[in-house]
């Protein structure tokens, strides 16, 4: 039996909003094992985003408990989740979100630099994992000078350039174009065979979710189905 | 580098991703510097005018007396009372205080000064005019004839009084006054020069005689004295200077009082302690309207970058190392606009201490407080004024960043990142 990545338990988040309150995730119960390679699919607005903010605690629950691997999250202060995130989770967005103050290199050595890693190691990591996600050259660049297929590389190596038990990605191809979707998602798949790091990402793409050992599909903040499958490859 | 420089290094890079907005801000808060030294340099040169309108004219800085001198001002108590001193010594010993620069001998009479039918009530002040001079600039204001010589019975007096008693220079004057012995010592004097101080207590009532002569009227002997008069190397520090000049005259044979200026003419002191005061509600209102402006640019600049706040906290970072990002960046403003300041206003306060705008051709002096003040615009820089403009442009960078700091962790990182 593999290690688990992840647990949630009739996880609840409601909005309170009038005249209604929004219910985005209703009773979520789900568990995500290490090293798994996990797609969060369904209509706009059944809660993917909610779900991967709360799985990485950038959102409270209502109700519920969440744990990530042998640690609950949820009752956390601000400040232990922090610390989990620094330490465990690795989060790219749909925007990429690169601090455009810093280069490639700095962005992705980002929480090394947090975690206090001495210079000569984070920059040996990093130009390591460029080279593997064939970024080389272009350590010194502002996300500005970069497209948008090599920032979000840039951003996929600062998810995972800490070894985080699991990379929480928001729909990371929305932004992208087919050609570089797949390369993305190459590069995702080759980080997940060859360092174990767990990803669950959402989106709207089938080709993606074709992608998936695993597709969990959310409908109204419930899941709806959840398919475990040999991925096709690409 | 630790992550302690990481947030150095992004403060800094974002205050140069709209280097207008930065350069404004800081050229409003290094003309805030600007006018806080400069506002204070005139205050602080309007003090030191009116300490110096109070004290160069006749009352010096320290006077020492005999210990039960003041306040009477009785005659026989003289300093070292009827046996009096050996008045050069005791110059001597106060002068070699390192921090007390010239001290000058006196002594008080009052009297009766008369030419023709004129008779006039006046104060007698007997001194020795070569020591006088290093200490105020009574005798400086001789605008005819000379100086009394000594020996030669002579006698200065005002404007004022010489049109009263409607004498001019060379005229005799009949002088009576009562004596130590108990009798009225009367002489002859010839009117040496007038002076004019432009004050007219002083140029309608006194008159002043060599030491010596005034001595021999009053039947006293050469070694009595009322008072030493006496210059400071700084006059800001005259209450602790006379303090250790009393301390070192403690072991003195005759018992004596010093004091300063601040204790002879307590309401200047208080006008000065006003004056301070004034100066730190100056640098205050000056700050307190700096804060909401570089507030106001940084909650913009933060709100600006909310979405980069919710992408570093969901990499890990504290709230606490968000706020401190802005706040680093409030600190550099800050060293920056005062790197700006310090480069504009010292040339500008050195320029104007050592060139005062006279503006005589505008205005005449003017009498105010008891003492003539001259039409110029003087500027006094100690380092006290930049340094205290210094912390409060500091200060104010920092107080303005903590409420856009506390602001930018305010947001959740979830609703940042959705742009809500
Ligand atoms: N901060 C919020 N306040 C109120 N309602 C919210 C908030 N965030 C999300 N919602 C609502 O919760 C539901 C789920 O939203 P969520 O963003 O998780 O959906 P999604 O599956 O990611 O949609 P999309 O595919 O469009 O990104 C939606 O109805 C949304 O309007
Ligand atoms: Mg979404």
């Amino acid at each position: 039996m593999s290690e688990i990545a992840v647990r949630t338990d009739d996880v609840w988040k409601i909005y309170p909003q009038e005249p209604f309150p929004v219910e985005a995730v209703r009773g979520l119960t789900l568990t995500i094992e290490s090293g798994d390679f996990v797609a969060m699919a369904g209509p706009s607005g059944s809660g993917k985003t909610t779900v991967l903010n709360l799985l990485g605690g950038l959102t409270d629950a209502t109700r519920g408990r969440i744990w990530i691997g042998d640690r609950e999250l949820t009752g956390m202060s601000g400040k232990e989740r922090a610390r989990l995130r620094l330490e465990r989770i690795g989060f790219v967005f749909q925007a990429y979100n690169l601090l455009p103050v810093l280069t490639a290199l700095e962005n992705a050595e980002f929480t090394l630099l947090l975690r206090g890693v001495p210079a000569a190691e984070r920059h040996a990591k990093v130009l390591e994992l460029f080279h593997e996600i064939g970024l080389e050259g272009l350590a010194d660049r502002h996300p500005g000078k970069l497209s948008g297929g090599q920032q979000q590389r840039v951003a996929v190596a600062r998810a995972v350039v800490g070894d985080p038990a699991l990379v929480l990605a928001d729909e990371p191809t929305a932004n992208l174009d087919s050609g570089t979707s797949a390369s993305l998602l190459d590069t995702m798949e080759r980080l997940n065979r060859e360092h174990g790091t767990t990803f669950v990402f959402s989106t709207h793409d089938p080709r993606v979710m074709e992608r998936a050992r695993r597709l969990i599909t959310l409908v109204d903040g419930r899941i709806e189905a959840d398919d475990r499958r040999a991925p096709a490859r690409a | 580098m630790g992550s302690g420089g990481l947030w150095w290094r992004v403060a800094w890079r974002n205050l140069w991703r709209n280097s207008h907005r930065t350069w404004v801000t800081a050229s409003g808060l290094a003309f805030g510097f600007f006018a806080a030294v400069v506002m204070v340099g005139l205050t602080d040169g309007m003090t030191a005018e009116l300490v110096e309108n109070g004290t160069r004219l006749m009352l010096g800085q320290v006077q020492v007396h005999a210990s039960d001198y003041l306040p009477e001002r009785n005659m026989h108590r003289t300093i070292g009372a009827y046996d009096g001193v050996d008045v050069d010594a005791l110059l001597e010993r106060i002068e070699n205080h390192p921090e007390v620069e010239h001290a000058a001998p006196r002594l008080f009479g009052g009297g009766l000064l008369s030419s023709g039918e004129q008779t006039k009530a006046g104060l007698l002040l007997g001194l020795d005019p070569d020591r006088e001079s290093r200490v105020t600039t009574l005798l400086s204001t001789v605008i005819a004839g000379r100086l009394p010589e000594s020996g030669a019975a002579e006698v200065l007096i005002g404007e004022e009084m010489a049109r009263q008693l409607a004498v001019d220079v060379g005229d005799e004057l009949v002088v009576v006054a009562p004596a130590a012995d108990g009798s009225m010592g009367n002489d002859l004097y010839t009117v040496a020069g007038l002076f004019r101080t432009g004050t007219p207590g002083v140029d309608a009532n006194y008159a002043v005689l060599q030491l010596s002569d005034l001595q021999s009227l009053m039947a006293m002997d050469p070694g009595r004295i009322h008072e030493v008069v006496a210059t400071v190397s700084n006059s800001r520090e005259t209450p602790r200077i006379a303090g250790s000049l009393a301390g070192s005259l403690r072991e003195h044979p005759v018992s004596l009082d010093v004091k300063s200026w601040t204790e002879l003419r307590p309401e200047l002191s208080e006008a000065v302690a006003l004056m301070d005061s004034m100066n730190f509600v100056i640098v205050l209102i000056i700050f307190a309207m700096a804060i909401f402006g570089v507030a106001n640019t940084m909650l913009i600049g933060s709100f600006e970058r909310r979405r980069e706040f919710a992408v570093v906290q969901a990499l890990g970072t504290t709230s606490g190392a968000v706020s401190l990002t802005v706040i680093c960046e409030g600190i550099i403003l800050g060293i920056l606009s005062l790197t700006v300041g310090a480069l504009v206003t010292w040339p500008v306060m050195v320029w104007w201490h050592n060139t005062p705008p006279d503006l005589s051709s505008w205005f005449e002096g003017f009498e105010w407080s008891g003492a003539q003040w001259r039409p110029i615009l003087r500027v006094e820089y100690s380092l006290d004024a930049p340094l205290i403009s210094a912390v409060a442009l500091l200060f104010t960078t920092v107080f303005a960043a903590l409420y856009p700091a506390w602001k930018a962790t305010r947001v959740p990182p979830a609703d940042a990142l959705a742009d809500r």
